[in-house]
């Protein structure tokens, strides 16, 4: 494959990839190419077989394939140039992609913007540092998932799982499913990792026992697991004395949040937000490298799939445009701040002068709030989690009401009502 | 069951087992190594911090224990070993720091005490010790906490892969005519006039010479025999490994005395432990960490540089130090025949047993030829082994080429690491036959994400290569599979 005219090289073809792809063509590059390790777009997508895709986006209840196979299409049909099997394992500071195949060995190409799409990452039992010995059967839950989904096997059929996010809850009611019992789900926190929707469809309806404020504390068994203690913690996540008790398993599944895979960012000198994991960007979803975008997983963990679509399209259209236009217009930057009760918010940057949607998340679970931006804006919202990304739309004309010269403002999370 | 017939028996593949195999293959030795595991290395030897020519501290290592002699004379056997093995190997040096002039006086007598026993009891081609003032210790190491003013040098410090090691020494013997049995466990023993009856699990051996060679294990081989002229004591320690992101922190490994270590490795992670002074008597043969432990280790890696963080941490585990005096400490090892039982021979090669194990080799051919055992030299030895490729490690130019002759080192099958089906391909050539066997000789799953993206992989790959099912696939042999079921398997058993 020629590589010498590319003008936007996608790297990652889940469903941030190929939204960032297929908007890059539209907005009217000619040469894009997505790049991607596995033998087929689609990513992580292919291993989610359960509904609640699309929602938003289409307006329809898909399961992941479903949801995937509409954009492989429309990729396909709009002249996105797929490339498979390829891993990228060099990103320059000059744009400089150095890749791996099969095929054509190592590959070396400087396309004129670049897109970084590669998702992100399950924290790993080494991460966490549970205590206890070292026998098979301990998984993340995505590996797991990809095990029973996509290779046909099923890990154990006495189950745990400590970590309720997502990916972990819908592993709780596939793995019931699939004839295994899973015990409990243990949760250090007091309120669940994941939606509302998966506690309820995925536990509450199989009558999967969940515990809060509980996690861990020690794993047993020399060659596979045999149990694992789990004990009450206390308001600074300490195990309580006298609470430990032992649940016999043979698997111990772990969803305990996920990281941006920012390796390749690192590479290029992108910098990163310490809080999201991912790369400091602007509204165009530009980071600190002129012509180096992010979006999805990869830029700050979703918690929906439409959210990744949408914002990972933003960064295919400025990456588009970036190609046509050699450089990006310089736009005044503004830096949005987390205030109270708000742990991040993306875009870092703004320029006050387009339609712009603030994603972000709350540190601590509240009710009747409301977000305020600077002083433009105020929206009410009945309860915020950690868990539930907010989504905040700010038109060029609130915007325009910012003073000329402002440099920051910042985004708070204020109690309603009475004091 | 299989009956063996060897002249000598080695009992354990970790680093002593290994050495001892290997440099009977200088000769026409008649020797089977055997190990109970699936894979070599896999006992404490795994476990260890891979700091390697430890011996210039002095004031630790002292010339009336045995154990000192033997951490000695490996000193500078241990690079060239590496070199003909083809195993990496880096002088890092270390820094042991000093706090306030009080401390000192510890430096000062360590420093004397070296230049009189340079040459005499320390090998002559071993690096002097130098003391750096506190501008020196801050231009090096900007990360070491700012509050020591100085510290011991030691250049001679240096880190390896004892697993790699361990595996290549074995290979290496085997090519030049050792027997080596693997998954075989010695279950007992019986002494004979002139030799020795072993029962494993996979048939029984007869021998006439016994080198007990079984790290933690070998209280309990020398029982078989009452070979136990010896108490062994477990020492738990912990050790932690972190992300490479933050593997260039430290240039050399820093430690301070009664507290802990922190290191880089020889594949570019950082990683810290509880030094042996300060370690806690443990339960034998329990491999659990516990918080305490991990929680001690992370506070004296801290006080040494204070950026090492939980959050880098990717991996942990615990091993055992195996103390014969517990007054003692680490300090003396058990390597010598039984005062009571001829022809058997006890390598418990203690701490820094890595170090000692070169040394203990040569020696082992001593106390072989004492016992009677002759040994003609092998005029077929060959003491080279090639390393398998490390795709991360090659230029492009050498990738391009390397993917033009087998295109499955094109695939990466790791991304961590890096790590191509080409490299598994070819550990499991050489004999991997587990995930830990895949990981151990070529590092996937060994990075961030351990195993979580490369596991159903490897594991297909190994599935594929030794013609068995998924399912069958272990973590480290025995029962530690991590598929248990087909999918839907469950469902029919239960109608
Ligand atoms: C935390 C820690 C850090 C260390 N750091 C260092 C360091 O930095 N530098 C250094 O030089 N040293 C270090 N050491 C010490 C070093 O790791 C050991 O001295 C060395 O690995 C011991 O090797 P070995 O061959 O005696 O034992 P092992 O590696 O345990 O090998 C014994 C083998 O015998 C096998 N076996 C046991 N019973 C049987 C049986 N019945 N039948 C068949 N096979 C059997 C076991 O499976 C095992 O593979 C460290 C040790 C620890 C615990």
């Amino acid at each position: 494959m020629k590589l010498h005219d590319v003008d936007v090289a996608v790297i990652g073809a889940g469903p941030a990839g190929m939204a960032a792809a297929i908007r890059a063509r539209e907005a009217g590059a000619e040469k894009v190419v997505l790049m991607e390790r596995a033998e087929e777009l689609g990513g992580l997508l292919h291993q989610c077989v359960h509904n609640g895709f699309g929602l938003l986006y289409f307006n329809e209840d898909l399961t992941g394939p479903e949801y995937g196979h509409r954009f492989i299409e429309k990729a396909l049909d709009t002249g996105v140039t797929p490339l498979l099997e390829t891993m990228v394992v060099r990103l320059g500071e000059d744009r400089q992609i150095g890749a791996v195949n099969t095929k054509e060995g190592f590959i070396t190409f400087r396309p004129k913007s670049i897109v970084l799409a590669m998702g992100c990452r399950e924290r790993s039992r080494g991460a966490l540092n549970i205590p206890g010995t070292r026998p098979a059967g301990v998984l993340t839950a995505g590996t797991a998932q990809r095990y029973v989904n996509v290779e046909g096997f099923v890990p154990g059929k006495k189950v745990v799982i400590l970590g309720s996010g997502d990916i972990g809850m819908i592993m709780a009611r596939r793995l019931t499913l699939e004839g295994a019992r899973v015990e409990a789900v243990v949760e250090i926190l007091p309120y669940i990792g994941g939606l509302i929707r998966n506690e309820v469809q995925c536990l509450h309806d199989f009558d999967i026992p969940l515990f809060l404020n509980h996690t861990v504390t020690q794993i047993h068994g020399e060659e596979r697991v045999e149990a694992v203690t789990v004990a009450q913690v206390n308001g600074n996540r300490q195990p309580v004395a006298g609470t430990q008790r032992t649940i016999a398993c043979d698997t111990l599944l772990l969803s305990v949040g996920l990281i941006p895979e920012n390796e390749l960012s690192i590479m290029a000198g992108v910098r990163l937000d310490p809080v999201t994991g991912g790369a400091r960007v602007d509204e165009t979803r530009q980071t600190n490298i002129p012509g180096v975008f992010a979006g999805g997983n990869v830029l700050h963990v979703h918690d929906l799939v439409d959210n990744v679509s949408w914002e990972s399209e933003m960064a295919g259209e400025s990456a588009a445009r970036f190609a046509l236009e050699g450089k990006q217009k310089e736009s005044g930057k503004i830096v949005v701040r987390a205030g109270r009760n708000i742990r991040y918010v993306v875009p870092q940057t703004i320029s006050g002068r387009r339609d712009t949607t603030l994603y972000m998340r709350v540190n601590e679970p509240e009710e009747t709030v409301r977000i305020k931006v600077g002083d433009i804006m105020t929206k009410g919202v009945r309860a915020v989690k950690p868990s539930e990304m907010l989504k905040i739309e700010l038109s060029a004309e609130k915007l325009g009401k910012l003073r000329e010269g402002t440099k920051e403002i910042t985004v708070d999370c204020e109690k309603r009502g009475g004091k | 069951m299989s009956r063996v017939e060897t002249e000598v028996l080695i009992i354990g593949g970790g680093i002593g087992g290994a050495a001892i195999a290997r440099e009977l293959s200088r000769y026409t030795a008649d020797a089977t190594l055997v190990e109970k595991g699936a894979d070599v290395g896999q006992g404490i030897t795994k476990y260890s911090s891979t700091i390697m020519c430890q011996g210039a501290n002095v004031l630790e290592f002292r010339s009336e224990y045995h154990n000192s002699r033997l951490v000695w004379a490996g000193m500078p056997l241990m690079e060239p070993l590496c070199r003909e093995l083809d195993v990496p190997f880096k002088r890092i040096g270390s820094l042991e720091l000093v706090e306030n002039q009080a401390g000192m006086r510890h430096p000062e007598k360590m420093m004397r005490r070296f230049k009189d026993w340079h040459g005499k009891y320390l090998p002559s081609d071993i690096e002097p010790l130098q003391f750096i003032d506190r501008d020196t210790l801050r231009a090096w190491e900007p990360n070491v906490d700012k509050k020591y003013i100085g510290a011991v040098y030691d250049p001679n410090i240096a880190v390896n892969d004892p697993v790699r090691l361990t595996i290549a020494l074995v290979d290496n013997a085997k090519k030049n005519g050792i027997n080596v049995l693997l998954e075989t466990e010695v279950l007992d023993i019986k002494a004979g006039t002139d030799g020795f009856e072993v029962w494993t699990n996979n048939g029984s051996i007869a021998c006439r010479y016994i080198i007990n060679a079984a790290g933690e294990y070998v209280g309990k081989i020398a029982q078989m025999v009452d070979a136990d002229d010896f108490a062994m004591y477990p020492v738990k320690s912990y050790q932690a490994v972190l992300d490479k992101k933050v593997g260039g922190l430290i240039n050399r490994m820093v430690l301070a005395t009664g507290s802990g270590m922190v290191s880089p490795t020889i594949h570019g992670n950082l990683f810290f432990g509880i030094s042996p002074g300060s370690q806690r008597l443990g339960k034998a043969h329990d491999h659990s960490t516990d918080k305490k432990l991990a929680d001690t280790a992370l506070r004296h890696a801290q006080e040494l540089v204070p950026a090492v963080s939980a959050a880098d941490i990717i991996n942990s585990f615990v091993g055992f130090i195996v103390f014969r005096n517990f007054e003692i400490g680490w300090h003396e090892c058990t390597v010598g025949v039984s005062r009571w039982v001829p022809r058997f021979i006890n390598a418990s090669i203690g701490f820094p047993g890595i170090c000692a194990a070169p040394g203990v080799a040569k020696e082992m051919i001593d106390i072989l030829t004492r016992q009677g055992l002759r040994l003609a030299e092998n005029p077929r030895f060959d003491p080279y082994e090639k390393a398998m490729p490390d795709f991360s490690d090659l230029s492009d130019e050498e990738k391009k080429e390397l993917i033009a002759r087998d295109p499955r080192y094109g695939h990466v099958v790791c991304r961590c690491e890096t790590v191509t089906e080409g490299e598994i391909v070819e550990a499991i050539r050489r004999g991997a036959r587990t995930l830990d066997g895949v990981k151990f000789r070529c590092r996937p799953g060994m990075g961030r994400c351990q195993g979580g993206f490369c596991g159903p992989r490897v594991t297909r790959i190994l599935a594929r290569e030794l013609g068995i099912s998924e399912e069958e696939v272990t973590k480290k042999g025995g029962e530690s599979r991590n598929l248990l079921y087909k999918g839907k398997e469950l469902l029919e058993a239960h109608q």
